[in-house]
């Protein structure tokens, strides 16, 4: 079903061309990507792979717009974000992007809702209409039943649903999330990877950053990175996903 | 991000930790309450010497006669002489009179008279004065009549007494004190009325005239003439005074310093042996007393505007040591699409909000304070609106200047670095 979703789509949602990174570091120069060209296209479900040091970290900053490139294009919905200004990308993260963390960055001074509703608060977004769709966002991941508690009072793989939730909250064009299972248990992981599923299956596209091989099985399309390269894996869409190992 | 969104979320984070934020506002609550309370204390000295001045009356000029300093031994003029002769005198109260600007000239005489009750000999002058001096030492009649016409005519021995001349020459329970007589060195004089002088007048040599006794300028010297004995040591001494004090009423204050300079002069000249006069003009003196009190009041504020400052950079060391604390929290706000200016606004209104508070709890102390050395020193104390008004907008101030710089700091944290350090 998936797959056939994925298959009849064919606009892009986010385009990266030829894309470099280097950090400079004093006199030294550290390339960390080296010329990547990678799509994604709305709905679908990617993954990507990389040991420490291959790149992905810093894949993930550009991707999430915390970083920008030192060379190439990204285009998002066919704007051009690599040469934004930051307020410019704030406003983007804000609106087109879900960010979920590996260890859920939620505030513990705050109720699950309000947690919900912090890039809502950033999108200028009225209280009543924040509080109605953090309740739905609630439901949405099963956990509209503990609105009212702090995060401090749920288990991990709840935070991690309030963080998905959280992330949901400005209908984002797609979900980026850095090894969102890192801090669960393997029960937990897969309630969580079901999670995700169910929302991809409900058409949001999702990227994933991971080490955890464990997980490859899940993705519609898996890339691999090593040394600031694609090692292998399928960095555009065919028809449907396939793996070349 | 919404501004009520923005104040609710720096109110909440203050909240969250009540007693950091307390001890962090500690500098500014104390600054501002010095501020306060030195403001209150200086404003308070302020009034009450004013009042002091202002209660000898604005538009009079009060020329005294003064013991001049000891001609010395060694010049053996006027020493072997058993009689002492100096002061005002008659022919110094026509001249003045004649002069300018005059409206009148109240004289008055101190008779120099030990005043006994029983054995114990009381602080108390009998004085003679002229009908005007009611007015002109701006006294009320406490109770009975002022010295009339006829007294002064008839040179009669009434008296009209200070307050406190009752106070410590009657006992408590005695209320009626007109029409009853007392006796001052073999002479009998009938008690008319009683002077209450509230504002607290003070005159050069003489003091105040809750103090006084006075009898018609016209009986002093039918009964003592310009003279009086005194003791000093062994020797006795008959002194020559014709005048203790003159109120010398202006019919123009604008003139009152030219007034004053020609009086001056006049004495220089006439009383060119020895310095035995004194001039006092209480506007000068108001005014005078005003500028050196502003002096005070600035130093005073400087110094307690010096807490401020410490206070205020004890706020920013916190909130920079608070902004490294929270960088995970920021950096999550960056990535879920807060704008720097969002994180900077939110960081600096915590400030302000901080000091603020500090600056509203710094007035209840400074009022506190100043309550508290007004009841155990007797010192009154008054509160400016102006002064608070000032206070609530500098310590504002001071989160702005001092939270600026953590705030900025906040701002440009790089997110991916904060998320990175988790």
């Amino acid at each position: 079903m998936t797959q056939q979703q994925n298959s009849d789509k064919s606009d892009h949602l986010v385009r990266l061309i030829d894309l470099y990174k280097t950090y400079y570091t004093g006199t030294l120069e550290v390339p960390v990507l080296k010329g990547l060209d990678i799509e994604f296209n709305k709905g679908e479900f990617v993954g990507i792979f990389g040991s420490s040091g291959s790149g992905k970290s810093t894949l993930l900053n550009i991707l999430g717009m915390l970083d920008t490139p030192t060379a190439g294009k990204y285009y998002l919905e066919e704007l051009e974000v690599d040469q934004m200004e930051d307020h410019e990308l704030a406003t983007i993260r804000n609106k087109k992007i879900g960010f979920i963390f590996q260890s859920f960055n939620l505030f513990p001074h705050l109720t699950v809702e309000q947690n919900i509703e912090v890039p809502m608060v950033y999108g200028n977004v009225p209280k009543r209409e924040r509080r109605e769709r953090a309740r739905e966002l609630g439901e949405q991941v099963k956990l509209g039943h503990r609105l009212k508690h702090r995060p401090t009072q749920l288990s991990g793989g709840e935070c991690q649903r309030i963080a998905i939730a959280r992330a949901l909250s400005n209908n984002p064009s797609f979900l980026l999330a850095d090894e969102p299972t890192g801090n669960l248990d393997e029960k937990t992981s897969g309630e969580i990877i079901k999670l995700f599923h169910d929302l991809n299956d409900q058409g949001s596209t999702i990227v994933i950053v991971t080490h955890d091989p464990a997980l490859e099985a899940h993705f519609d399309r898996t890339i691999h990175l090593r040394d600031g390269r694609i090692s292998h894996g399928s960095p555009i869409t065919f028809g449907s996903p396939h793996y070349v190992d | 991000m919404l501004t009520r969104d923005l104040f609710g979320l720096s109110f909440h984070n203050l909240l969250l930790h009540k007693v950091r934020s307390t001890l962090t506002s500690l500098g500014v609550i104390f600054g501002v309450g010095s501020v306060i309370a030195m403001l209150s204390i200086s404003e308070g000295a302020k009034q009450k010497a004013l009042a002091q001045i202002e209660a000898m009356g604005i538009d009079k000029i009060i020329v005294y006669s003064k013991k001049p300093p000891i001609a010395g031994k060694d010049s053996g003029q006027d020493n072997s002489s058993m009689t002492e002769s100096f002061g005002l005198e008659k022919k110094d109260l026509i001249h003045i009179g004649k002069m300018d600007n005059i409206d009148r000239i109240t004289a008055m005489r101190d008779g120099r008279k030990k005043i006994l009750k029983g054995l114990q000999r009381l602080d108390l002058k009998l004085v003679g004065v002229d009908r005007s001096f009611l007015i002109d030492s701006v006294s009320d009649m406490g109770k009975g009549r002022w010295l009339a016409p006829a007294d002064f005519k008839n040179r009669r021995k009434v008296c009209v007494i200070g307050k406190n001349v009752k106070r410590k020459f009657f006992s408590l329970g005695e209320r009626r004190v007109i029409g009853r007589f007392i006796r001052i060195e073999g002479d009998i004089f009938r008690i008319v009325g009683i002077v209450d002088n509230n504002l607290g007048t003070q005159y050069p040599e003489l003091g105040s005239p809750n103090d006084m006794i006075f009898i018609p300028m016209s009986t002093s010297m039918a009964l003592f003439g310009n003279y009086a004995f005194t003791r000093e040591g062994r020797s006795v001494k008959i002194l020559n005074i014709e005048y203790d004090l003159m109120i010398v009423k202006v019919m123009e204050l604008e003139h009152i310093d030219n007034t004053s300079k020609r009086i001056s002069a006049y004495l220089q000249t006439s009383h060119s042996k020895v310095k035995d006069w004194g001039i006092l003009v209480p506007l000068d003196l108001l005014k005078q007393r005003e500028r050196t009190q502003n002096i005070f009041t600035i130093v005073m504020s400087s110094i307690a505007g010096i807490s401020l400052v410490v206070g205020g950079i004890g706020i920013m060391n916190i909130m920079l040591a608070n902004v490294y604390e929270r960088r995970k929290e920021i950096g999550t706000r960056r990535a879920l699409g807060a704008q720097k200016s969002d994180i900077l606004l939110q960081f600096l209104i915590e400030t302000v909000f901080l000091t603020t508070l500090g600056g509203l709890i710094g007035i209840g102390v400074g009022i506190g304070i100043s309550q508290v050395i007004t009841y155990y020193a007797d010192m009154p104390t008054v509160y400016l609106w102006w002064s608070i008004v000032l206070s609530m907008v500098i310590s504002s101030l001071v989160g702005v200047v001092f939270g600026t710089y953590p705030a900025w700091k906040a701002a440009q944290q790089n997110p991916i670095e904060v998320l990175r350090a988790e």
